[in-house]
């Protein structure tokens, strides 16, 4: 097993296996994880998100156990923006100075699409079998559905198989449940940063499972697997079938399960971007140990509907994965919805998905030509509902707590967005802006972030520690 | 050589009658190692012998098949094995959730091939992938533990799953009696379900909502309770939780009320799924507060649950350092069918606040009382409270409703704190947005409820009850004669030879061999051996086909036991030491 102390550590930056992983997060160009990764002598170990949050809390409660505190402690912490949100939302008519969400990754451009189809008739069935216990891995229909629509999406070299699948209500049990199953309580994943930061309490909750970044050492904790996610977020970035296979091999070198989160795999709007998926290689490096994960939240704009799904040819991972599913169903007509949904693929291919790539295209444009005007950077690469937007010239102190209040400002402007610390990104002053909004709240919301830059005193080019590198490339 | 599939199975026979024996932990383990020892032996021997010169063909397809079996066998065993050890820690007297797999721990997936054997080979039990990959580097402990706790605990509902009856197309499956799925009802359900105010999609239910469920689903289970419970005041929306179903929920209360290791007490026989509920993510144990079924002084009837017996097994608890930090109550209760009078309920409650406990009271099946006679109290229908900030209470509407496909389970609690811990499972145990809308207009349409549905779905239990009772008394079977639930608790003790939990297994097994699925008391952690439940929520045709099966495997069993007493006399008379007679399928008459 690979662990990552620090002499072990150091073998590996011996090894080949250490380009990939200061690579890893392949958005080269700005400055942002080689600033991560070339710090080697820095501050060594951090379990980010988690950190010690049992320590940061001063009273316990007579009520709840102490692990209770510490996940009440989450759900109060890191919902702060998210619940200001729900106490305000904006409404055109009924509330229109009401804040303006840009900060959840959650695609609203197709639900005329979706709420059309879901309502046709052959959506309705309710058997009676669908109203009782299921198989617990997902009802064999849904499964044999999901295999053959992954293996036509993912256009796999051979046919997928449904009992390699387990479906699950959405990703994030997915990721609790593997945490539970790979791991020990207190052992790890590595995590190229920055990452999609709710994967820290997904892993954690019941798994007591930490993250660890790819770019720190650390002290004795037990690396268990390595998590990639693929179109990446917050970076909308996509790996390349060169840079993944370099990733596995890594992994395999290591023996380390890779899980790799597909969940954007169909939000790529710029087809030059060549995105492929893990489960199209040739052949997988360690397929026993490497993990896919989809689900229908992002790609078929859905959060709320609760699917995803599992595909592992490692039998014993399925089966564990599948004795928690107890805990983590999802309604068997919901399960018959999605199997329909996915099985009509001249409706996929035919109107949502060219209907939906148009207007995350134009919605994308709209945002990047508005920031290009504003003279900020940003990295995006034709994939995903978000731009990682760089906004480090608008701290007056290269801080956190500057960030933080610069995502106050917006949040008083009644624009909430998403701040890099969220996402565990090193450097203060990176913001993430989901532009996957109906056109007059998106034209709203950037109004108001327009607003707040402009009000905010810049600081000099050359002032901040590190000066910015302009991202490079086609995302400019 | 022998048939193929004769000799896999030999060492589970073995191991079999070794199970009949009370033994501990380390003598367990030794004997499984010892089995797999000798499995090991086997399957070398079979793998060196060479197929007979005739039929080659079918001879080598034979000894394929042999080796096959054995290897999946070797991996259970050995999985076993490496199962146990966890699970088997020392100093851990209370009961363990694998209370089902302590037994077939030890059986060593005796009934497997058993019926592959009877059925002409054919592999009955889904072995599936299961066996094949059982010894994993894969999965951390916790994972190899968690997999051999669902495989074992869920094991015969996984069966059924394979092999379900159906009145034409498979007259031979299995008939379910021991999950307590409410099946009388799945027309009206279906019925209503697709009904145009169903159908209705948004915005609001395809995205992101409050993770504590939907507001509107909240608010609507908060009226449908304080309707049907009875409560003084309304119930407020903020203080109901909705995850995917009453397990969830369950886990949930258990990873925020209590540390690894820590208890909540529990009177049993208590429904068994609790003890996987808690272990499973939180691992928080059970202390059982055993009830008895004999009627004394004390024991004013079956399996009375008393203060004095809450505070006996504290008090023990205690003296043995667990810490005990809650209590579970279940009313009506499953599997006994009790429902608690508003006296006694204000007892338990008393006494948990006394001690400082918090108290989960699991209402599951509070619409299911069918006796008009008896009136269920809700704790949410007291004036007040002896803790109302440790009082936390569970419905859902899986058994009510028929609906335990949908996955929906309720908590209600006025502590917010434990509601606002408990939210952040909505990650983990979320339920559809268009599964929370169709909840919420199946909740609201009281009318439906209460004229159409509630009546029919009485009606059709107090028939399934009767029926299933009379065949009860006319094979002199005793009950438990109740008015509430979806289950009997039936008393098989005479059926016993001896009276041990390894005689109830087998007994379980019988049931299997006739297709039929009941619940051993083991399960709910009966101290009692004999005891089951029989599940009657189920359509006529299938009960009375359920029943005929059930009345065959008394009468068999009957049958057995006098030959096996007259051969213990036989043996007395002559008084030569003889083989113990088998209790394995060798006598029976199948």
């Amino acid at each position: 097993m690979f662990t990552l102390p620090q002499k072990e550590f150091r073998m590996t930056t011996a090894c080949p296996g250490s380009d990939s992983i200061q690579d890893l997060p392949s958005n080269k160009g700005d400055g942002l994880e080689r600033e991560c990764s070339r710090k080697p002598d820095q501050k060594l170990l951090k379990f980010y998100g988690v950190g010690d949050p049992a320590a940061e809390l001063s009273s316990s409660s007579p009520y709840l156990s102490s692990r209770g505190s510490v996940i009440k402690w989450f759900w109060d912490s890191a919902e702060e923006g998210y619940r200001t949100y729900h106490m305000d939302e904006y409404d055109e008519d009924k509330n229109p100075s009401g804040i303006i969400n840009l900060g959840t990754s959650e695609n609203k451009l197709c639900f005329d699409l979706l709420s059309r189809r879901l309502s046709q008739s052959d959506m309705l069935q309710v058997e009676p079998a669908l109203l009782q216990y299921p198989d617990w891995r997902g009802h064999l229909f849904l499964r044999e559905e999901v295999a053959r629509f992954l293996s036509f999406y993912c256009r796999s070299p051979a046919p997928l198989k449904p009992e390699n699948v387990v479906v699950l209500n959405g990703c994030a049990s997915l990721f609790s449940a593997l945490a539970t199953v790979l791991c020990e309580a207190g052992e790890a994943f590595l995590i190229p940063a920055p990452y999609y930061g709710a994967i820290t309490q997904h892993v954690y909750l019941y798994g007591n499972v930490r993250l660890v970044c790819v770019y720190l050492d650390s002290e004795g904790v037990k690396v268990k697997g390595l998590i990639l996610i693929n179109p990446q977020n917050p970076l909308g970035d996509i790996y390349s079938p060169g840079e993944l296979q370099e990733y596995l091999e890594f992994a395999k070198r290591h023996e380390l399960h890779v899980m790799v989160d597909e969940v954007y795999m169909l939000s790529v709007f710029e087809e030059s971007a060549g995105y492929r998926s893990v489960l199209s290689l040739e052949r997988l490096p360690d397929p026993q140990r490497t993990h896919v994960m989809w689900a229908t939240s992002k790609d078929f704009g859905m959060s709320g509907l609760r699917f995803g799904t599992l595909y592992t040819e490692n039998r014993a991972v399925a089966t564990a994965v599948a004795s928690l599913c107890r805990y983590h169903g999802l309604s068997g007509l919901v399960q018959y919805q999605m199997a329909q949904l996915l099985r009509d693929h001249d409706w996929i291919n035919q109107v949502y998905l060219p209907e939906n790539h148009a207007r995350l295209k134009a919605a994308h444009t709209y945002v990047s030509e508005d920031l290009r005007a504003l003279g900020i950077p940003f990295v995006s690469r034709g994939a995903g509902f978000f731009i990682w937007v760089d906004l480090r010239k608008y701290l007056p102190e290269a801080t956190f707590e500057e960030e933080v209040l610069l995502w106050r400002r917006f949040l008083e402007n009644k624009v909430l967005l998403s701040f890099g610390k969220a996402f565990e990104c090193k450097e203060p002053g990176w913001f993430r802006l989901v532009f996957s909004d109906k056109t007059h709240r998106l034209h709203l919301g950037m109004q108001r972030v327009r607003q707040v830059l402009e009000g905010q005193p810049q600081l000099a080019d050359g002032a901040p520690p590190h000066q910015i590198q302009e991202p490079q490339g086609p995302h400019r | 050589t022998s048939g193929p599939s004769d000799t896999p199975h030999t060492p589970c026979v073995q191991m079999r009658d070794q199970a009949l024996r009370y033994r501990s932990i380390h003598t367990q383990l030794m004997e499984m190692v010892l089995t797999l020892q000798q499995t090991v032996e086997d399957h070398i021997m079979q793998l060196t012998t060479r197929p007979q010169q005739r039929d080659l063909a079918l001879e080598e397809q034979w000894h394929g098949q042999a080796i096959r079996e054995q290897e999946a066998l070797l991996g259970r065993l050995l999985f076993q094995i490496v199962s146990f050890l966890p699970a088997g820690a020392p100093g851990d007297q209370s009961v363990q959730p694998p209370c089902t797999s302590t037994d077939s721990r030890g059986d060593v997936g005796g009934g497997q091939p058993v019926q592959a054997n009877r059925q002409t080979g054919q592999m009955l039990y889904q072995e599936s992938d299961f066996e094949n990959t059982v010894i994993s580097y894969d999965l951390s402990n916790r994972g190899i533990d968690i997999s051999a706790l669902y495989h074992l605990s869920f094991r015969d509902y996984d069966t059924y799953q394979g092999n379900k009856y159906h009145k034409d197309k498979n007259t031979l499956g299995y008939i379910n009696l021991g999950t307590s799925e409410n099946k009388l009802c799945t027309d009206l359900l279906a019925e209503r379900l697709s009904q145009s105010d169903m159908t209705y999609v948004d915005e609001d239910l395809l995205q992101y909502t409050d993770w504590r469920g939907q507001p509107f689903l909240r608010k609507e289970v908060a009226r449908f309770l304080t309707f049907y419970c009875k409560t003084p005041k309304p119930l407020d929306p903020e203080n109901v939780v909705i995850l995917n179903g009453c397990s969830a929920v369950f886990s949930a209360l258990a990873m925020v009320l209590c540390d690894p290791g820590e208890a909540f007490l529990v009177p049993t026989p208590a429904y068994g799924g609790f003890a996987f509920s808690t272990h499973l993510y939180a691992k928080v144990k059970l202390v059982p507060v055993h009830l008895e079924s004999q009627v004394t002084e004390a024991n004013g009837y079956p399996f009375q649950l008393t203060v004095d017996k809450l505070e006996h097994t504290l008090l023990r608890a205690k003296i043995e350092g667990k810490k005990v930090r809650g209590l579970v109550l279940i009313n009506p209760q499953n599997p006994l069918g009790d429902v608690y009078s508003q006296d006694s309920m204000m007892e338990y409650l008393e006494f948990a606040k006394k001690y400082n406990l918090h108290v989960i009271v699991d209402e599951m099946y509070m619409l299911s009382v069918f006796d008009e006679a008896i009136t269920f109290h809700s704790v949410l229908s007291m004036k007040s409270l002896p803790d109302p900030n440790k009082t936390h209470v569970i419905w859902g509407a899986s058994k009510d409703f028929c609906i335990s496909g949908f996955r929906f389970g309720a908590l209600y609690t006025h502590n917010r704190e434990v509601a606002s811990a408990m939210s952040c499972f909505g990650y983990l145990h979320s339920i559809s947005g268009i599964a929370q809308y169709k909840l919420r207009q199946l909740l609201q349409d009281r009318e439906w409820i209460d004229n159409i549905y509630l009546p029919s779905y009485h009606f059709r239990l107090q028939e399934a009850h009767r029926y299933v009772t009379r065949k009860l008394k006319a094979s002199k079977v005793p009950f438990l004669n109740r008015g509430s639930g979806l289950y009997v608790w039936i008393n098989l003790k005479q059926y016993l030879d001896p009276c041990t939990f390894e005689e109830e297994l087998l007994l379980h097994r019988r049931f299997l061999d006739h297709k039929l699925i009941l619940s051993p008391g083991k399960t709910f952690m009966c101290k009692e051996p004999g005891w089951f439940r029989l599940v009657f929520a189920a359509r006529p045709h299938l009960l009375r086909n359920a029943m005929r099966r059930f009345q065959q495997v008394l009468v068999e069993q009957a049958q057995e036991r006098t030959v096996k007493q007259l051969e213990d006399a036989m043996k007395e008379e002559v008084s030569t030491p003889q083989p113990e007679a088998p209790a394995s399928p060798a006598l029976r008459k199948s």
